[in-house]
């Protein structure tokens, strides 16, 4: 009762970002005046990527008096002029730079999972944002696959908290997992969502609203959602969490530069101490190689790019790439099984209005020895729009005439999928491939091949959401296999031998270079990661901002106090 | 005749030999341009909208109406197999036809492609190149035709069946993995026609919604004002009056 009167009431601590944007233009506030360092001075924090890791972890150090910069590959962002309700138009959102996919299973990247630009991929995510499970920490000892993390979900609760109420996060009470409420009501259901919510039911499947990082009334200056559907491609509206509107306005207010357009290329040691001292980073618009100078470095640019770099950063001490002596930098690289069932309709659904994500469910997240393998899978509403649903009716086998049939039957279907968890495997691998981008840096190649728990898993989900659909009355159905979601890559461990970094994100090589990103998570439940991945970000930063990690390498002049506040 | 749309039975998979019906059970569009003038809400057009659109969302999609003729990425001898295929591949067997050659052409020059590539695989752009050559070996070799472009209508889609079912082999199909080819071509093609507003107006799709939003999200009420009600092939008089016009 008191947490249903509070709804929409309890505003996060230390970020005023929702007041700070403005109401008529979605431009970043404070862009113009935002604060330049040179690159010879060296600045307390350097982040390469402006994406859900990098964005909270600089606002929250900016917020302690660090002076940061951010090198982001893409573009700074003008929303009004650059993104569009509109499918193909938000091209410019993907990483769409050349990378390489083998292994039995390959995964399709670009618009599938990997933005490029200030705010990272969360620009273009759908929005749910449900917490890791408890035992996503642990699955190792509990059910004898995957890793075990050096962290528990305990060390993440009180950041899981802060970010809801930072995105913010609307849905019902959640009882699944750790079970919490929601500092926002639950959207409206649109009529697409109910009908997958009609057949869980009629299969005894509990399904519940949300979890959404949407905004469900107003937020500060950021209005509610329009219902419109363009999620995946940018909210125009603000309503939508993304770093842009939840931590970077505040960020740029303490004084954080976020330099775009800089493509970082490789991380600079110091010989003699074996510290990073800099990034190197290609300044595109002049085409040319420049280098910026830090106290500490942290990585920030995913799970493909983040051991792209460290591979690439080659130096006398680190011959076979940086952080790489234990062969473990690129490896464990997690997908999750994402298979899309479509159902057909009697009656008109259009299921292109409303969010994205509506309904969700973690009936079947832990591991049930009966279902024949460990962990599970959890089960969320989706809507493709137009080219979504022909790629859609494609996988299907449809093509010609039989697709524009399809396709003009649009309006009368409704879309459920999965997502599975997969396993962690050390081949599941990114690694340099031959191939160099235009200013020669080898692109990375990630080869990915599912194990049989994966298959076995992805089999039963795909059962029982296509029960789900025949339950709600479907007249025919598509069932299509897909993956989403990336993960690992810089694993964090217990020791150097099975993990890059730390339970404090610091790489076992180097003691002022940091990982905070989707790369550092051992495993990846069946939750999408996007709030995680800013949980994780959250706790370093607190961590490092009150000196529970040494960047220093043990040398005392590196441990001397950052350099005074420059809040303004 | 009408069919009852709450029924499945146009459907591919619910058809012998997983056929549609051919397109003469569809109504005439009367309103908006559809691709081949067919659809199924023959009374809609998404550009009644367009007043609310934004204005950057309103370029892009303006843009589409208005692709230039000339090619640039595409060489004048591939033009005519490459029309040929485009066609095939999403059954646009008469005009209007939405310029998915010109899109495609725009893309590929402009090389913007979509951040992957199979290991086994050339590049994207190299993969078109080696479509459309081995279209015409097929058509060549099996039918004794000089193009894929010079077959005709049934043999085309023939050969695009066995492309779809990754049955080609010999000569370029042995450059690269036949199965990924179809996928890297139809995704772009799809890319291409179901950006254009015409096929929005043949699937009666709503269109850019900022910063208007939708409002009617279902259950009860699923139309905006400026959506229309779908229709077969009735007398166009019954729809005309229960419209209130
Ligand atoms: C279509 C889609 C749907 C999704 N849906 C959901 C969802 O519903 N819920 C959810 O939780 N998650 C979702 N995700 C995933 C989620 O967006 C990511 O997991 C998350 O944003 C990853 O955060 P990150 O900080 O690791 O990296 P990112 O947010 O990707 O940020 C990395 C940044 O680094 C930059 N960068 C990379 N290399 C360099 C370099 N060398 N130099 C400089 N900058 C560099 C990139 O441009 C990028 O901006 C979705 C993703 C996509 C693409
Ligand atoms: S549906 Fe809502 S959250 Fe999604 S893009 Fe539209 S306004 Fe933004």
């Amino acid at each position: 009762m008191r947490t249903n009167l509070l709804k929409g009431a309890r505003a996060p601590k230390d970020n005023e970002s929702r007041f700070l944007l403005d109401v008529a233009r979605r431009d970043l506030p404070g862009e113009d005046t935002m604060r330049r360092y040179r690159t010879d001075d060296e600045v307390d924090l350097v982040v390469v990527g402006a994406g859900a890791g990098g964005s909270v972890l600089a606002q929250r150090l900016a917020r302690r008096g660090w002076r940061v910069v951010i090198l982001e590959a893409g573009p700074f962002w003008h929303p009004d002029d650059d993104w569009v309700s509109d499918e193909a138009g938000s091209h410019d959102l993907y990483w769409t730079q050349k990378r390489v996919i083998g292994g039995d299973d390959p995964i399709e990247l670009g618009k599938n999972n990997s933005g490029r630009g200030v705010g990272g991929s969360m620009i273009h995510y759908a929005g749910y944002t449900p917490r890791f499970h408890p035992s996503d920490f642990e699955t190792l000892r509990r059910d004898g696959v995957g890793a075990d993390w050096p962290i528990t979900y305990a060390d993440l609760r009180d950041h899981y908290v802060q970010v809801e109420r930072e995105l913010p996060v609307a849905g019902q009470n959640w009882p699944w997992g750790d079970p919490h409420s929601y500092p926002f009501s639950p959207h409206a259901v649109s009529g697409a969502a109910s009908i997958t919510w009609k057949g869980a039911l009629a299969c005894g499947i509990e399904m519940r609203v949300g979890p959404v990082g949407i905004v469900n009334g107003t937020f500060g200056n950021r209005p509610h959602c329009i219902y419109r559907g363009y999620c995946l491609q940018g909210c125009k509206v603000n309503a939508k969490a993304s770093p842009y509107v939840t931590h970077l306005p505040d960020a740029l207010a303490h004084g954080v530069e976020v330099r775009a357009g800089s493509m970082a290329v490789r991380v600079e040691i110091d010989d003699a101490t074996g510290l990073a001292r800099g990034v190197t980073y290609i300044d595109e618009e002049h085409g040319k190689e420049r280098y910026q100078r830090a106290r500490v470095v942290a990585v920030c640019a995913y799970s493909i790019e983040s051991p792209r770099l460290l591979l690439n950063s080659i130096s006398q001490r680190f011959p076979h790439g940086l952080c790489n002596t234990e062969d473990q930098v690129g490896r464990y690289v997690m997908v999750q099984g994402a298979t899309q069932t479509a159902g057909r309709y009697p009656d008109e659904v259009r299921m292109y209005k409303a969010p994205l994500p509506e309904v969700s469910s973690e009936v079947f997240y832990e591991t049930d020895e009966s279902r024949g393998f460990a962990r599970g899978f959890s089960i969320q509403t989706i809507a493709p729009l137009p080219i979504g649903w022909a790629e859609h009716v494609l996988a299907a086998g449809h093509w010609g005439r039989a697709m524009r049939e399809y396709m003009r039957d649009y309006n009368h279907w409704s879309t459920v999928g999965v997502l599975n968890e997969l396993l962690a495997q050390p081949d599941n691998r990114v690694t340099l491939a031959d191939e160099c981008d235009q200013y020669g840096t080898p692109v990375a190649r990630f080869d990915y091949t599912l194990c049989d728990n994966d298959k076995a898993n992805m089999a039963f989900s795909a059962n029982v959401i296509h029960g789900i659909v025949i339950a709600s009355g479907a007249q025919d159905v598509l069932t299509i296999r897909r993956f989403a979601h990336l993960i690992g890559g810089c694993r964090m461990g217990t020791s150097p031998e099975d993990s890059v970094v730390s339970a404090d994100h610091q790489s076992w090589a180097v003691a002022n270079l940091f990982v905070a990103d989707g790369s550092v998570c051992p495993t990846q439940g069946s939750a999408n990661p996007a709030l995680t991945i800013m949980a994780l970000a959250s706790r370093l930063a607190q961590r490092l901002g009150s000196r529970k990690v040494d960047p220093s390498g043990g040398s005392a002049s590196r441990l001397a106090p950052v350099s005074g506040s420059n809040r303004r | 005749m009408a069919r009852d749309l709450s029924k499945p039975d146009h459907l591919p998979n619910l058809r012998p030999g997983r056929e549609p019906p051919h397109s003469s059970w569809l109504p005439l569009q009367r309103r908006g341009t559809t691709p081949q003038m067919i659809g199924r809400y023959p009374d809609y057009d998404v550009f009644d909208a367009a007043g609310s659109w934004d204005d950057a969302t309103a370029k892009v999609v303006n843009a589409r109406l208005h692709m230039p003729a000339d090619l640039h990425f595409f060489s004048a001898g591939e033009v005519a197999t490459l029309r040929a295929f485009c066609d095939v591949c999403v059954a646009q067997d008469g005009e209007p036809r939405v310029p998915v050659v010109e899109m495609i052409d725009e893309k590929l020059a402009a090389g913007r492609l979509d951040g992957y590539q199979y290991a086994d695989m050339p590049d994207d752009r190299d993969t078109w190149h080696v479509v459309l050559a081995g279209l015409d070996e097929v058509a060549e070799g099996r039918y004794g035709k000089a193009t894929f472009a010079a077959c005709d209508p049934d043999t085309q889609e023939a050969i695009v069946a066995l492309l779809a079912k990754a049955q080609l082999s010999g000569g370029s199909w042995d450059s690269l993995n036949v199965k990924r080819a179809w996928s890297v071509c139809m995704r772009m093609i799809l890319a291409a026609f179901y950006s254009h507003p015409w096929a929005w107006n043949e699937i009666g799709f709503g269109g850019p919604a900022y910063p208007q939003g939708y409002m009617r999200l279902g259950p009860m009420a699923v139309r905006e004002p400026h959506e229309k009600p779908e229709a077969t092939k009735e007398d166009p008089v019954s729809v005309i009056s229960q419209d209130g016009t």
